[in-house]
């Protein structure tokens, strides 16, 4: 895990409300050599803002039952700090169940900034290549992944953002509905504005690499099984004197289904046809 | 039925924000100030709910 992230030259800090003494067991049963921090009091989630008002509502939504410890708890998640110590990344979600809120976090974090852990589409064209691949191969119930989309706009192109007028493809990347699953809106980076001379029209577009993730939240019981995600990345590529024809990529993502922690997924039952 | 989801713009640091000054012991006992440990490097700083459950 941490040595993925020491090659890129990332420092990781873990906080939470445990005791040193809490935090010291957990380091040496797994292996842990980056700095767990004790908010005991969880003064500082305080200050930061991170607490949580309402955990006791939120799990009875969740059907988890009351628990005394379940006071002043941060909102689980993660930033990712940029050289200059500004906020790069911020990636925060509704806590479905404890498990993925607690130690359980750090490993899906992790895995967020790390390469691909899974198989990866790229699909080069001339003037955009674009990579796209799941934070995780596997999925259960109540967990959050992540399609990543990566494009990579060619000198002397870019491809154009939302809002656009009609009879120009903005970049857009959609995943086809799976029941039990809730597709959430892509995060891109801001657009920039651009303008041809002898136009009016202001338009918005993406140069350079950009890269852009959407959140697939995994609602149904355990047993749905293993789903193929089908996804559509659209974009349209100009160049300041011409347009290429919009573009239309149709990936597939193999996710498999495992069971929570400590428990097994349903047995599947035979099906047979009547009449044979 | 899951709440509706919230608005994390409003919640903690937003990203174009310094990340603040934080200064706590780690699991030996010995403060950390994560700027400084930082050292100039990215840092993911993760925000779990317990190591213990």
């Amino acid at each position: 895990m941490e040595p993925a992230l020491s090659g890129n030259n990332v420092a990781v800090f873990a906080i939470s409300y445990d005791s040193v003494e809490i935090l010291a067991r957990f380091a040496e049963t797994h292996g842990i050599a980056f700095p767990l921090l004790s908010d005991q009091g969880s003064h500082v989630m305080r200050r930061l803002g991170l607490l949580n008002p309402r955990v006791q509502e939120d799990h009875a939504a969740y059907g988890i039952g009351p628990n005394p410890r379940h006071v002043d708890l941060p909102y689980p998640g993660v930033f990712l700090v940029d050289e200059q110590g500004v906020v790069a990344v911020k990636r925060f979600h509704e806590s479905y169940r404890e498990r993925d809120a607690g130690a359980g976090l750090l490993a899906s974090t992790l895995g967020l900034f790390s390469p691909a852990p899974g198989p990866e589409v790229a699909v080069p064209d001339d003037a955009v290549h674009v990579r796209a691949w799941l934070d995780s191969p596997t999925y259960c119930m109540f967990q959050r992944l992540h399609l990543n989309v990566e494009i990579v706009v060619g000198d002397g192109f870019h491809v154009y953002a939302e809002p656009i007028s009609d009879g120009y493809t903005p970049l857009s990347v959609d995943v086809a509905p799976i029941q039990g699953m809730e597709r959430g809106a892509i995060r891109w980076p801001a657009p920039r504005s651009f303008t041809i001379d002898g136009l009016q029209e202001e338009f918005w577009v993406h140069e350079g690499t950009i890269r852009g993730s959407l959140p697939l939240t995994f609602t149904a019981a355990p047993g749905a099984g293993d789903h193929l995600l089908h996804a559509t990345v659209a974009y349209q590529a100009c160049s300041r004197v011409a347009c290429l024809p919009p573009s239309a990529l149709h990936l597939k993502f193999p996710v498999k289904e495992v069971a929570l922690v400590d428990r097994e997924l349903p047995a599947r039952t035979e099906k047979t046809e009547a009449g044979g | 039925m899951p709440l509706p989801p919230r608005d994390f713009s409003t919640i903690g640091p937003n990203e174009g924000d310094r990340f603040p000054e934080v200064r706590l012991p780690n699991q030996t006992g010995a403060i950390v100030d994560l700027h400084a440990a930082r050292a100039g490097r990215k840092a993911l700083v993760v925000f779990h709910r317990s190591a213990e459950w």
